[in-house]
């Protein structure tokens, strides 16, 4: 049923992936398009051209004068967006000190990767790669396109996005006190959750007190502390939350902040398993949330449990929300099933869309560019042969910046979609 | 009259409350006597047009009638115009609910997981609330030949109540996780020279008067005057080997340990043969052919084993596929990674296939199922992977995978289409009983809303931030420990 409108497409010999993409103009003909702004259209037309979208008409007469720019499909939507990805490997964070603002996962990240071409299959076209959390403060995440030239540079959509750190056991997991035993690399602090709060507000108090002039990491811990760039704090657990939402209260509160102009930080709670539990702590203080995957025992990390009407709490409670999936390819945690399982949680088709398209763009800053379909954004589009989010339904296509990167039709052995 | 609807109705309540405590502390549901009539939106029958606003009518256990009779007037009645009707869902081969899914001998055909199955292990709470309704439990790999497996209804205190089909089948492994090919095969084929030497020397003993198979009869408990173990018979089946004058042998007096592989040889078992790769599918089916028991094999591959799709097609074998569906890998020259989903390969060389669940928790059967379908396989033939086909393999189609006169009175109750993300199973009919309400499972409503019940151990309290989330079969101790830990 799903599928009985899926159409195979007509005649694409373009090479896709690699140095030999070309942008071209498309003309995707599809029965649904879903815009990721709420304004949804049936029996479409999504017109590409230069790399960027040239118009959305709906009831489009279907024949075309130009059959090899022609792609059709069930539905469309926005690229995907993941603002949680775990695409980083462990060299991408200094582990020589607890706080590295000053460092740029950007020059960790690998173009060549093939974690990149796996999120482009699953319909990811954007996503926030961050250094790994074993440091407090690890340093500055960058926003950029799964798809591209093969340099992260050009691939950039944001650079210096937001800055990254973590709350709970991750950034003192392994840690140990030095005496006792031979030193050795973990014999490191913070080795406890409190150690963890210690670096935070150690950082946020030398730079509001004018501690640290000669620390590299300054200047985006003042970034940070007067809200010009956006912070998010990895807190799995209804405990690490609050410890984040209380720090930027008190940043708020303190006169040392107010004093130095540093007292507006913007806090963004990744990973937040546990945001159901205490939305009007995250309601009241304007803070929104990147829920984790959902696990199917509700059981997730840091001993938290994720309850999986959690993105519904948030909608009711007015919280932002994103979903995420941490970089994984399983076929049962990509992010589109993610938008599936919250909608089984209670959330419409179109908030759940906008949790994976508009509103990760929104907390990144990048929803110029990216995040919803409308005439003039970048070209990042998703293909689908069924409705969205359902395991139903697969990727047919998907789109960077024009250019035709993944072709589902054809790219997996033993599929088929023509009915 | 009226004592038949008041016990009718009685034991459904209590089944009902049961359900909400605990599923599995109710009483034997199988056997019954009741009246169901069940009126639903829609009823899917998995076996022809779907039915719109239609009436199943249950009685003794079986569907008496589906359409519009809705059966006798005490029947009791289930009034749904909201959900959907759908036959349970069939788990063709797992190895999970038992208290641990391996022994360590290396050929065990004596065994039987009838002695391993736990009523109370959550999976088959689980199999419930994912509406799998019947579950070939199996033996676990690490083995040559394992025990024989048995065909359950998630539902039942004693694993009788439970049972669909006694020794439905004997685990062989083709490749054992983390031992040489050569060494495994060598095992396998050692195995049946072992049953044959013992089925010869049999014959020369009876030949030279001995009675020492006699003796060992008597001293593991069979009576050698039963009818069945008194009469020797010549050897059946395919098996290019027989052995000569074994009629002169009565039947009592094959040793247990080996019994098991003679019905296999005989073609009166089946075979439950892994296979982690194409490799090992030649190996298996070259052993299947050595020893007559091709026509009765099924195949649970994995890995690259799609790779000898040909291979299985010649043979005639069905397959139940690995719970991952789309095989990946490394093209040797572009370093690129291609997919294959494995389902379209065999569909594609007209092979039978069965699916097995990804996790029995969230993608379970209906998952696995709809991801064929968003792969472009028909729906009928997604939905018969999980239902049918896997019912046909076990040689339980008469009984499940359709709702149609005659088989069991299993039904789901479902919110909406079996194949969608946003579906739930609302009630479970299992033997025209009503054995799962979904408003009042607690457990639901936990992981759904997160309310605990009262003197849970708080989430995570045992460190269980590393559970694989496939729920890797040697945790399956673990994760029953905790959930018992919630029970209490």
């Amino acid at each position: 049923m799903i599928l009985s409108n899926a159409l195979l497409l007509a005649a694409v010999t373009a090479a896709s992936g690699g140095q030999d993409a070309q942008q071209r103009p498309w003309n995707i003909h599809v029965e649904h398009i879903y815009t990721g702004n709420g304004r949804n259209l049936t029996k479409g037309l999504v017109v590409v051209s230069g790399g960027r979208i040239a118009a959305i008409t709906a009831g489009a007469d279907e024949q075309s004068d130009r059959p090899e720019d022609t792609l059709r499909a069930y539905a469309i939507t926005p690229g995907l967006i993941d603002a949680g990805v775990r695409i980083t490997s462990w060299e991408s964070v200094e582990q020589s000190r607890e706080v590295t603002p000053e460092m740029r996962v950007a020059d960790a990240l690998d173009p060549f990767s093939l974690d990149w071409d796996r999120q482009v299959k699953s319909g990811v076209t954007t996503v926030l790669a961050s250094p790994v959390d074993r440091n407090v403060i690890g340093g500055l995440s960058v926003v950029v396109k799964t798809a591209g030239p093969e340099s992260i540079a050009e691939r950039t959509v944001k650079a210096d996005a937001v800055l990254r750190g973590s709350m709970g056991s991750d950034p003192s997991a392994g840690n140990h006190a030095a005496f006792g035993r031979p030193t050795d690399f973990y014999s490191r602090r913070p080795t406890t959750r409190m150690g963890v709060e210690w670096e935070w507000r150690n950082a946020f108090f030398n730079t509001a007190l004018g501690l640290n002039e000669k620390d590299p990491g300054r200047a985006t811990l003042v970034a940070a502390l007067q809200g010009k760039m956006p912070v998010f704090i990895q807190a799995w657990t209804t405990q690490d939350i609050r410890t984040a939402v209380f720090l930027r209260e008190e940043v708020e509160s303190r006169p040392e902040f107010a004093g130095a102009g540093m007292n507006t930080p913007r806090f963004v709670i990744d990973a937040a398993a546990e945001a159901w539990k205490e939305p009007q702590l995250l309601a009241r203080s304007h803070t929104p949330v990147i829920l984790p995957p959902f696990p199917a025992d509700g059981r997730t990390r840091d001993g938290a449990q994720m309850a999986w009407n959690v993105a519904k709490v948030m909608k009711d409670n007015g919280i932002p929300f994103a979903l995420s999936s941490h970089g994984s390819d399983d076929v049962d945690q990509r992010l589109a099933i993610q938008a599936g399982y919250a909608m089984s949680g209670g959330i419409t088709f179109d908030d759940a869309l906008a949790a994976v398209t508009s509103t990760p763009a929104k907390l990144l800053g990048v929803d110029g560019r990216v995040g919803t379909l409308e005439v003039g954004k970048d070209a990042d589009l998703v293909l689908w042969s069924g409705e969205p989010f359902q395991p139903g339904a697969r990727v047919l296509a998907t789109i960077v910046d024009g250019v035709l990167r993944y072709e589902g039709w054809s790219a997996v052995q033993g599929a088929a979609v023509e009915r | 009259m009226t004592t038949t609807m008041t016990r009718a109705t009685y034991a459904a309540t209590y089944a009902m409350t049961l359900c909400a405590a605990f599923l599995h502390f109710a009483p034997n549901a199988s056997a019954s006597d009741g009246r169901l009539a069940i009126r639903v939106g829609r009823i899917i029958t998995n076996n022809g047009p779907d039915i719109e606003n239609g009436t199943i009518y249950i009685e003794g256990g079986r569907i008496q009638s589906v359409g519009t009779d809705a059966g006798r007037w005490d029947a009791e009645v289930i009034d749904h115009p909201e959900l959907v009707a759908f036959p349970g869902w069939v788990e063709a081969h797992s190895i999970r609910g038992m208290d641990r899914p391996n022994e360590n001998i290396e050929v065990a055909p004596f065994l039987d997981v009838r002695d391993s199955i736990d009523p109370i292990n959550f999976y088959f709470e689980d199999c419930l609330r994912q509406g799998v309704l019947a579950i070939n439990v199996q033996q676990g790999s690490f083995c040559a030949i394992g025990g024989q497996g048995r065909v359950v209804k998630p539902f039942g205190l004693t694993i009788e109540d439970m049972t669909l089909r006694p020794s439905s089948g004997i685990k062989v492994v083709a490749t054992r996780p983390g031992r040489s090919r050569a060494l495994q095969v060598q095992a396998l084929r050692r195995a049946f020279r072992d049953l044959r030497d013992h089925l010869e020397k049999l014959v020369v003993d009876k030949k030279d008067g001995k009675d020492s198979a006699r003796r060992e009869e008597l001293f593991q408990g069979r009576d050698p005057d039963k009818e069945e173990n008194k009469k020797g018979r010549p050897m059946e089946g395919d098996a290019p080997w027989k052995v000569k004058n074994f009629e002169t042998v009565p039947r009592g007096e094959v040793d247990e340990k080996q019994s098991p592989l003679l019905r296999l040889v005989e073609g009166k078992m089946m075979a439950f043969v892994a296979c982690d790769g194409a490799v090992s599918v030649v190996q298996a089916l070259e052993i299947a052919r050595e020893n007559g028991f091709l026509a009765n094999t099924v195949l649970v591959v994995e890995g690259d084993a799609w790779k000898a799709a040909d291979r299985i097609a010649e043979a005639g074998v069905p397959v139940v596929l690995a719970p991952q569906l789309l095989y990946t890998e490394r093209d040797p020259m572009t370093g690129k990674e291609i997919e294959t989903f494995v389902p379209g390969v065999f569909r594609e060389k007209k092979v039978r296939f069965a699916l097995q669940s990804l996790n029995p928790s969230a993608q379970s059967l209906w998952f696995q199922a709809a991801t064929c379908v968003g792969y472009g396989i028909p729906r009928d033939e997604a939905i018969a992977a999980a239902t049918k086909v896997p019912a046909d393999i076990l040689r339980l189609g008469e009984r499940l995978g359709t709702i149609e006169k005659g088989k069991d009175g299993n039904i789901l109750l479902l919110s909406g289409d079996p194949l969608a993300v946003t579906t739930s199973v609302e009630y479970v009919v299992l033997d025209g009983n009503l054995v799962y309400d979904r408003s009042k499972d607690v457990r639901v409503q936990q992981v759904l809303e997160g309310l605990e019940q009262p003197n849970a151990a708080p989430a995570g309290a045992d460190e269980a931030s590393d559970v694989d989330p496939h729920g890797g079969s040697t945790k399956e101790g673990d994760t029953k420990s905790k959930t018992d830990k919630k029970k209490d």
